[in-house]
């Protein structure tokens, strides 16, 4: 009897070892690009350790509470996190159609395992990144204050959870693209720009509203957990002061509150992956 | 378990239909493939073999009709509840595959073993096993972006098969290849049948199958329009074409020669429509053609007829690939008059 005739694992075991198989593979295939990541966070954590330094060399007092020295390093975490999770992401569903791998891989697993194989491996990588990178802050800033908030903990969660938001949206991209490279400019200049801009014009029209439905709104809760403000909002006017004349006042949102993220990065991250999926499986039967 | 038959059918399609919108790019196939047969599967760009392929690799759905797969000695029907199951016994390679180019052999091949299920502690032996059948044992831990198209069009046959299945389905296996290359699949895949695979292959070029198929099914616009040996498909179809090279014959005198030629074979064909054939001399090859019916006499006939006028043969054959060629040629042809008609038809009776 052949050895395919003892195989026949088929059914919910066979689901977990598809997935299991998936993200061993995906692995070893993200390795490089992830050892990249790895270094490319290192290089920004140092770099904001050597501006600290000279700072210091300058005679720039360092900040008096830990809290706020962390806050300094985070402040390029949304940045990292859109690098990082582009970088891992944006091939995820197109290259099937991109590369027509897809002919190689459907008969042998389906869409659903793959995608999860790939999720879960590629996350978990921007996960280990996202960690890495809040160890470094961890330890230099118990070097420095001699004390690690317990809030950096809390902050690193919310920072997970974003990266995980981030990354059902690139996904979502990527079962829209055309290619790798569309995916990413696409999901960049959306995250850095048009999310941003219209944040800005919600604060100018005055209308007061929370922008939740941003998703790059969530990521100030990465930073404002350390020390979370309340109210969760603040006045800023713009422009040179006028005695004569009174200053307009924009009401502008500082941060999400904890279950009002809590909330909206689940209900987004499922929405997204949920959308990421149908398409994936419509593009498929489509591209056939 | 069911003891293994010789006459075993392994796939079974019953009118298997796909459509998009109003346009049928397979209509009611029905075709069987039996166990241990190299199954040829020809027709033009666009006729439906690939959209075939990928119903049974459940790729795409059916619109209408069956596909039955025999697994663990049992024919099933395909659905969507069994296609893991079912699809285990079959390994595809559907069209062109592309690899990850940072991935080796070894890795890629292991992978799909694993994920169809192969005996994970065996997985290692296997992919040895098949990369050796291949030859490519050297290349197995180099990444895929440093292999020729050839070389990975054989990692992709090693994907098929890495999994040990018994049916192999191979979709233009030998497209895009250099002789080199091409002969060593068709070896390939004549290797796979003496350990008893049963393959189902489709491809444009009428030489690669002409010399593996056991049996040839050809489709067009979506119709099987032939599916039999291609002994068999020559009698019906009863033209069938030799060639033969003679010895030091002079160029000036060649006309003459093909009028002398002419007399002698024409009789001996056996064609009932005799008006359209003669003898013709290709330049490029140095060869002369004619037309016969395929039958096994007439060639005998045809072939003492030129001894027995003295002339000198140095090769005397019926090649193959030009018995499938003319057949394809005219059973497509056919296929598409009789198309054009139901359509001229159908328009007639709306008018």
């Amino acid at each position: 009897m052949s050895d395919f005739k003892e195989k026949e694992k088929i059914g919910l075991k066979r689901h977990f070892t598809q997935i299991y198989d998936t993200i061993t593979f995906e692995l070893k295939r993200t390795w490089k690009s992830f050892i990249m990541l790895l270094i490319v966070y290192f290089g920004i954590f140092l770099l904001f350790v050597i501006l600290n330094e000279l700072e210091e060399v300058q005679g720039v007092e360092p900040p008096e509470k830990a809290i706020d020295y962390i806050g300094g390093y985070l402040g390029m975490l949304g940045l990292l996190i859109i690098i990082s999770t582009s970088t891992l992401g944006a091939a995820i569903i197109v290259e099937d159609f991109q590369k027509q791998t897809g002919n190689l891989l459907f008969p042998k697993i389906s869409k659903s395992r793959l995608l999860m194989g790939r999720i879960v491996s590629r996350y978990a990588l921007n996960a280990i990144l996202i960690i890495f990178y809040y160890i470094l802050v961890a330890s230099i800033t118990n070097y420095k204050y001699e004390e690690i908030p317990n809030t950096l903990r809390d902050s690193m969660g919310w920072a997970l959870l974003y990266t995980f938001m981030i990354f059902t949206f690139i996904i979502f991209m990527s079962s829209i693209s055309k290619n790798k490279a569309t995916a990413i400019i696409i999901s960049i200049l959306l995250l850095m720009i048009a999310f941003n801009i219209i944040d800005s014009i919600l604060m100018f029209t005055k209308t007061g509203i929370e922008p939740w439905f941003l998703l790059t709104y969530y990521e100030n809760i990465i930073t404002a957990s350390l020390d979370m403000p309340d109210p969760r909002y603040e006045t800023v006017s713009f422009g040179r002061p006028d005695p004569n004349e009174d200053q307009p006042e924009f009401k502008r949102w500082i941060t999400p509150s904890a279950s009002g993220a809590l909330t909206g990065m689940i209900i987004f991250s499922v929405l997204l992956l949920i959308a990421a999926f149908l398409l994936y499986k419509m593009r498929q039967s489509k591209n056939e | 378990m069911e003891k293994n038959n010789k006459d075993d059918i392994l796939i079974k399609l019953k009118g298997l239909t796909k459509r998009f919108g109003s346009f049928y790019a397979v209509k009611n196939v029905d075709l069987d493939i039996k166990r241990g047969e190299i199954i040829g599967f020809l027709g033009p760009n666009g006729a439906g073999k690939s959209t075939t392929m990928k119903m049974m690799a459940y790729l795409l759905k059916p619109t209408a009709g069956e596909i039955w797969i025999r697994q663990n000695g049992k024919l099933e029907q395909l659905t969507v509840r069994n296609k893991d199951y079912l699809l285990d016994n079959i390994g595809f390679l559907i069209e062109t595959p592309t690899f990850y180019g940072d991935m080796t052999p070894n890795q890629t091949l292991s992978y799909f073993a694993k994920l169809k299920g192969y005996p994970r502690k065996n997985v290692k032996k296997r992919v040895s096993e098949v990369v050796e059948m291949f030859g490519m044992s050297d290349w197995k831990s180099k990444k895929i972006k440093t292999f020729s198209k050839g070389m990975r069009q054989k990692i992709g046959i090693l994907a098929a098969i890495v999994h040990d299945p018994e049916i192999v389905v191979l979709d233009e296996p030998t497209t895009g290849l250099d002789p080199r290359a091409r002969k060593d699949v068709r070896d390939f895949i004549l290797k796979l049948k003496q350990m008893g695979k049963t393959i189902f292959l489709s491809s444009h070029l009428l030489y690669d199958v002409s010399e593996v198929a056991d049996r040839v099914a050809i489709i067009n616009q979506g119709k099987l329009i032939a599916f039999d040996t291609l002994e068999n498909l020559e009698l019906k179809s009863l033209k069938s074409v030799i060639n033969f090279e003679i010895y030091n014959y002079s160029n000036q005198n060649l006309p003459n020669l093909l009028e002398r030629l002419n007399k002698i074979i024409l009789p001996l064909t056996g064609l009932k429509d005799k008006s359209k054939n003669k003898v013709e001399f290709n330049e490029n090859s140095k060869v002369f053609e004619v037309d016969f019916n395929g039958v096994p006499e007439n060639q005998l006939k045809i072939h003492n007829a030129l001894f027995e006028n003295k002339f000198d043969v140095l090769e005397f054959s019926v090649p193959k690939a030009n018995l499938l060629e003319n057949l394809f040629m005219d059973l497509t042809d056919n296929s598409n008059k009789e198309i054009q008609n139901e359509k001229d038809n159908y328009n007639i009776e709306k008018d």
